[in-house]
C-alpha cells in the first residue's frame, strides 16, 4: 500500500515540479535540458521504488501512476480552470515586429529560440514573423508576415 | 449503415487576440502565475539551504552527541535519520564502563525495532534479551574503546531510545525520522 501512496504522491509532485521548472522542456529541450529531465526521473524513481523491486511492485506502481495521469487528465478536461493551472495558457512571445520582454523573461526564452522556431517554418529572419506564440506544450508556432503580392 | 459519429458544430470557444487569431492566452492569470511560481523559487531554495544545513538529516544539525554525567559512555548520533538511510551510532567508553575487563552495554528495544540497529561492530561476546531491550557483553582492555551500531531505520517517526552501561546511569534521547 505505501508502494502506491509513494507512487501517487511522486507523480503529482513530478508534475507540480516539472510545470514549476517552466515549459522549455517541451520541443524546445536542449540537451541542457535533458539532464534535467533524466535526473528528476532517477531520483524519483530511487525514492518512489526503494528497496522493494518485485515485480508485484512494479505492476502495482505503472497502475497506481497510469491511475493518477488518467484521473489528471479526466479533472483537466471537466475544469477549465484546473487545465490553465496544469498546462498554462498559450503565450505571445512577438507580435507584429514587438517582443513580449515580460512573457520572454517570466518563461526563460531567447530570440534565439524563437528564431530557430522561424527557421524550421523555413523563415530567413525574424523580421518575417508576424507572431510567435508558445503554447502549452513548449513548442512555439510561427505565424508568418503576410506579404502583399 | 455507418454509425453514428456524434458530431457538434464549430463554436468560437478559444479567446482571440486583436480580434485576428484564435490564441487562448490569459495574461492576468498568467501574471498570478508568475508571482505564485517565483514564491515557490523562494520555497525552492529554502528547502536546499535547511537541506545543506541537515535540517532533513545528514548534515551539521542533525548530528548530536549525548554524555553521561559519570564518564561512562559518549554517545555521537544523528538526531535526524532517514528512512531506510544506514547510519552509524557510536558509543564511547570511558574507563569506568570497564569492569572486570568488560563491558555491559544496554540498549532499548527501540534502537533494534524502531530505529532498525543492522548490526553491532565489533561482535559482543554476548547478547542477553530483557528489562525491554537488549544487553552485549564485549572483552576490553582500557580506553579509548568504542563500539558502532549501524542503523537503518525502517519507517518515518519520533523515537525515544535509552543506552547505557549496566549499573551506570543511561543516557535517554530522541530521534525524529523523517519519510
Amino acid at each position: 500500500m505505501a508502494a502506491a501512496v509513494r507512487a501517487f504522491a511522486g507523480y503529482f509532485f513530478l508534475v507540480f515540479v516539472v510545470r514549476i521548472v517552466g515549459r522549455r522542456p517541451g520541443k524546445q529541450m536542449t540537451p541542457f535540458e535533458f539532464v534535467l529531465i533524466f535526473f528528476i526521473g532517477g531520483l524519483a524513481l530511487t525514492a518512489i521504488v526503494g528497496d522493494e523491486v518485485s515485480f508485484t511492485n512494479a505492476l502495482c506502481q505503472i497502475t497506481t501512476i497510469g491511475f493518477a495521469h488518467y484521473l489528471l487528465a479526466w479533472a483537466r478536461s471537466r475544469s477549465k480552470r484546473l487545465a490553465r493551472l496544469v498546462d498554462g495558457t498559450p503565450l505571445i512571445l512577438l507580435e507584429h515586429k514587438a517582443w513580449r520582454s515580460q512573457t520572454l523573461r517570466q518563461m526563460r526564452i531567447s530570440d534565439d529560440d524563437v528564431m530557430a522556431s522561424a527557421r524550421d517554418s523555413g523563415l530567413k529572419t525574424l523580421e518575417q514573423v508576424d507572431r510567435a506564440v508558445l503554447e502549452r506544450n513548449g513548442e512555439i508556432s510561427i505565424s508568418p508576415m503576410q506579404t502583399t503580392p | 449503415m455507418a454509425a453514428n459519429p456524434f458530431s457538434q458544430p464549430v463554436e468560437q470557444s478559444v479567446s482571440k487576440v486583436n480580434n485576428e487569431v484564435e490564441v487562448g492566452e490569459d495574461l492576468d492569470f498568467q501574471r498570478k502565475w508568475w508571482r505564485f511560481e517565483n514564491s515557490v523559487w523562494v520555497i525552492f531554495f529554502v528547502i536546499i539551504v535547511l537541506d545543506v544545513c541537515g535540517v532533513f538529516g545528514r548534515g551539521p544539525v542533525a548530528k548530536a552527541e549525548r554524555r553521561a554525567a559519570d564518564g561512562t559512555i559518549d554517545v555521537r548520533y544523528e538526531r535526524i535519520e532517514r528512512t531506510e538511510s544506514p547510519s552509524i551510532l557510536k558509543i564511547r567508553f570511558g574507563q569506568s564502563a570497564i569492569v572486570d575487563g568488560k563491558i555491559k552495554l544496554y540498549i532499548s528495544e527501540s534502537l533494534v525495532n524502531g530505529l532498525g540497529a543492522q548490526r553491532v561492530i565489533p561482535a559482543p561476546l554476548e547478547s542477553e534479551v530483557g528489562k525491554g531491550g537488549l544487553t552485549y557483553t564485549f572483552l576490553a582492555s582500557k580506553p579509548p574503546a568504542s563500539v558502532d551500531l549501524a542503523l537503518q531505520p525502517s519507517g518515518p517517526g519520533l523515537y525515544d531510545f535509552t543506552i547505557g552501561v549496566v549499573g551506570a546511569e543511561p543516557l535517554h534521547a530522541k530521534v525524529f525520522v523523517v519519510p
